[in-house]
């Protein structure tokens, strides 16, 4: 009997195992609770906690590239197309302009609303930008201008998620599967309700 | 450069010859372009370009650049990430070897559009010339396409 209660009590155990593992990378571990104040696309002074409620994707990027930012935040709606719409509507994607010279509260708010009503652009000043990359130990970097004035800016390349209360639960890169990315985040919102 | 397009092979109509280049042929090299796609977001942020380039010549083809009359300038780049990071930067040329296929793509090779001239709607063409190493040019349409819909 007691053996048998052992086996049950094992099961469970390695069931919230897998309940808390994630088939992204897991990040509870290495990152901090989300924190910054920042300015919104609506050019409003924010605080994170005021995102809290919804579990939250975060990505790093600037509106000045062509290629890798909008192509993986045309990936993240296509992903988050395959939810359901009662999923769908516990998420926000923050889109965090690390180049906010360029970047106004204006045009990253016109460059998420090409992506979805879940997309909010968020950009601030570099201080405080700089402030919540090093506490998520997060880089980027300008690269030099050109005649032009133009600069690149190398940036991190991941998807960051957190849960409904602003901890850290899991990145999601480019080479996880977009399978891999609905069941991690499916999971994240249902740990919520 | 429509004078420089007819100066090589005199010898054609000039109603051939502009078969020829819409078919995307390059003299010197035969490379034909497919699936061109130009992704633009609204606004004045930069685009990208992507495309497939088929060399059928026997010889390398070497793009070095392109132009466009709907942008300042036109910059061959390409991403790639490493540690986590993505990079970006450009290229002075991108060589096809002789009957290869090459694909700018998204996240790797792609043409940056920067400094639109005028406003664009999805499914808008976009005239753009390729140039290549021995100074021929071939031109290309790019319809103009959400990234969303990549």
């Amino acid at each position: 009997m007691i053996k048998q209660l052992f086996i049950v009590l094992a099961a469970l155990w390695l069931v919230g195992c897998v309940d808390r593992s994630w088939r992204t990378a897991e990040t509870h571990e290495i990152m901090p609770p989300l924190d910054f104040s920042l300015i919104d696309e609506n050019g409003q002074a924010v605080e994170a906690e005021e995102y809290r409620g919804k579990v939250t994707l975060v990505y790093f990027g600037y509106t000045y590239c062509p290629d890798v930012c909008p192509i993986t935040l045309a990936r993240l709606a296509g992903t988050l197309n395959r939810l359901d719409d009662d999923v769908r509507d516990d998420i926000q994607v923050l889109f965090i302009s690390v180049d906010p010279k360029r970047d106004t509260p204006e045009v990253v708010k016109r460059y998420t609303n090409a992506f979805g009503t879940e997309f909010i652009g968020i950009t601030g000043d570099l201080a405080e930008i700089d402030a919540l990359t090093n506490r998520m130990r997060v880089t980027y970097d300008y690269e030099e201008p050109n005649q032009r004035g133009d600069y690149i800016v190398t940036h991190t390349s991941a998807v960051f998620a957190f849960d409904r209360e602003g901890e850290a639960r899991f990145l999601i890169r480019d080479s996880h599967p977009i399978t891999d990315a609905v069941a991690d985040i499916n999971q994240l919102v249902d740990q919520g309700d | 450069m429509v004078s420089h397009l007819f100066k090589a092979p005199r010898l054609l109509a000039g109603g051939m010859l502009l078969m020829l280049i819409t078919a995307g042929h390059a003299s010197g090299q035969d490379v034909q372009v497919s699936n061109a796609r130009l992704s633009l977001l609204p606004g004045e942020q930069p685009g990208a370009g992507y495309f497939q380039l088929h060399n059928t010549g026997d010889e390398t083809a070497v793009l070095v650049g392109a132009q466009s009359e709907a942008f300042e300038d036109v910059e061959i780049h390409m991403s790639s990430e490493e540690n986590g990071m993505a990079h970006m930067h450009a290229m002075e040329q991108v060589e096809i070897e002789a009957g290869e296929r090459f694909e700018f793509a998204p996240k790797g090779h792609h043409l940056m559009f920067i400094g639109r001239l005028k406003t664009f709607s999805e499914g808008d063409d976009v005239e753009v010339l390729l140039e290549f190493d021995d100074a021929q040019q071939l031109s290309v349409t790019f319809d103009v396409v959400s990234p969303v819909s990549l």
